[in-house]
């Protein structure tokens, strides 16, 4: 029985991401679910992205937290139009959440909407937010075997940054394996090293989402 | 926290064991690889020496047929 309760919940929540998904089309803005473990470095892969792309994409950011404004505050010292959603302890993100934080956003007015979801290799996973692509964010200090063992995350994500890539050395992680096992589990995927400290594949990764805004208009 | 939202714990996922017959180290390899690559698929485990082999698959997102179709284009059997 509770499993039905459980089924509904998620039938409702891919009929809010479908009405999500609708008005992101409307808009033409080309929306990316940022996911990843706590302290993967996903607030840190956007500041890097804000440097490089603020003045040439028009971006706002949707902040996903348990409680509280802390990475919101990050985004903000770049000037970059952003919303916290506080979970209060819950652990992802929803379509509905989304929706609502969705209607104080001049969808006009972007290009890219990136929403950083609560940091955690699992549940987001499972939650559509009507997104266009989602992007997953690995360091190395987690581990070269955690891809196996969070499999959804990868199955589910179109790009998967391996980041850190600056301590590979220190923390006994093997690359080759890592991306083997990204490949095995999403043929197609992107895997993309980067580091937000020196600044390593994030000109790669910033292609890659321009080259996401220019299909989402059309171009 | 997975626990008191309920996600992941009823993905929809079911789990399948079964033998299959004629197994080298490099099918079984070759089959796993091919297993993790479908959509839904989270967990695959082969025993090469006794065929004993697990899938951890979603019906929703694979066919059963499909999964059983990896084994045989590599002309082994299933025996479910
Ligand atoms: N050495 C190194 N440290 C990094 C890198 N990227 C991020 N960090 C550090 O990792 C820590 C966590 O980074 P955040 O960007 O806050 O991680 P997050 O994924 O946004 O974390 P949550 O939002 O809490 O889930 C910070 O101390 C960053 O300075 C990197 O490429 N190299
Ligand atoms: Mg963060
Ligand atoms: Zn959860």
């Amino acid at each position: 029985m509770e499993i039905k309760v459980i089924k509904n919940i998620l039938g409702e929540n891919d009929r809010f991401a479908a009405e999500n998904m609708a008005l992101f089309k409307d808009k033409n803005v080309f929306v990316v679910n940022f996911m990843g473990s706590p302290g993967a470095g996903k607030t840190s892969v956007l500041e890097r992205t804000m440097e490089k792309l603020g003045s040439t994409l028009r971006m706002a950011v949707i902040e996903g937290d348990l409680f509280t404004s802390k990475d919101a505050d990050r985004i903000d010292k770049y000037g970059v139009p952003v919303i916290q959603i506080n979970t209060a302890g819950g652990c992802h993100l929803d379509a509905n959440m989304v929706q609502k934080t969705a209607k104080d956003i001049d969808l006009d007015a972007l290009d890219l909407l990136v929403i950083e979801n609560v940091g955690n290799l699992v549940c987001p996973a499972e939650f559509a937010l009507g997104e266009d692509a989602r992007a997953v964010v690995l360091s190395v200090t987690e581990g070269d075997d955690k891809p196996m063992k969070y499999p959804l995350m990868f199955k589910e994500s179109e790009i998967a940054l391996i980041n850190k890539i600056d301590l590979a050395p220190y923390c006994n992680f093997d690359r080759k394996s890592a991306k083997e096992d990204i490949e095995m589990l999403h043929p197609g995927i992107v895997v993309q090293e980067v580091s937000c400290t020196t600044g390593e594949g994030i000109d790669a990764w910033c292609d890659w989402l321009k080259a996401g805004v220019a299909k989402k208009k059309g171009q | 926290m997975c626990k008191e939202c309920g996600c992941g714990e009823t993905n929809g996922n079911t789990r399948l064991q079964f033998t299959v017959e004629g197994y080298t180290e490099e099918l079984a390899k070759d089959v796993e690889k091919a297993l993790f690559g479908l959509p839904g698929v989270l967990f695959v485990h082969i025993h090469a020496h006794d065929g004993e082999t697990t899938v951890d698959y979603a019906p929703k997102k694979t066919k059963l047929m499909d999964i059983l179709g990896v084994f045989q284009k590599r002309g082994l059997e299933a025996q479910l």
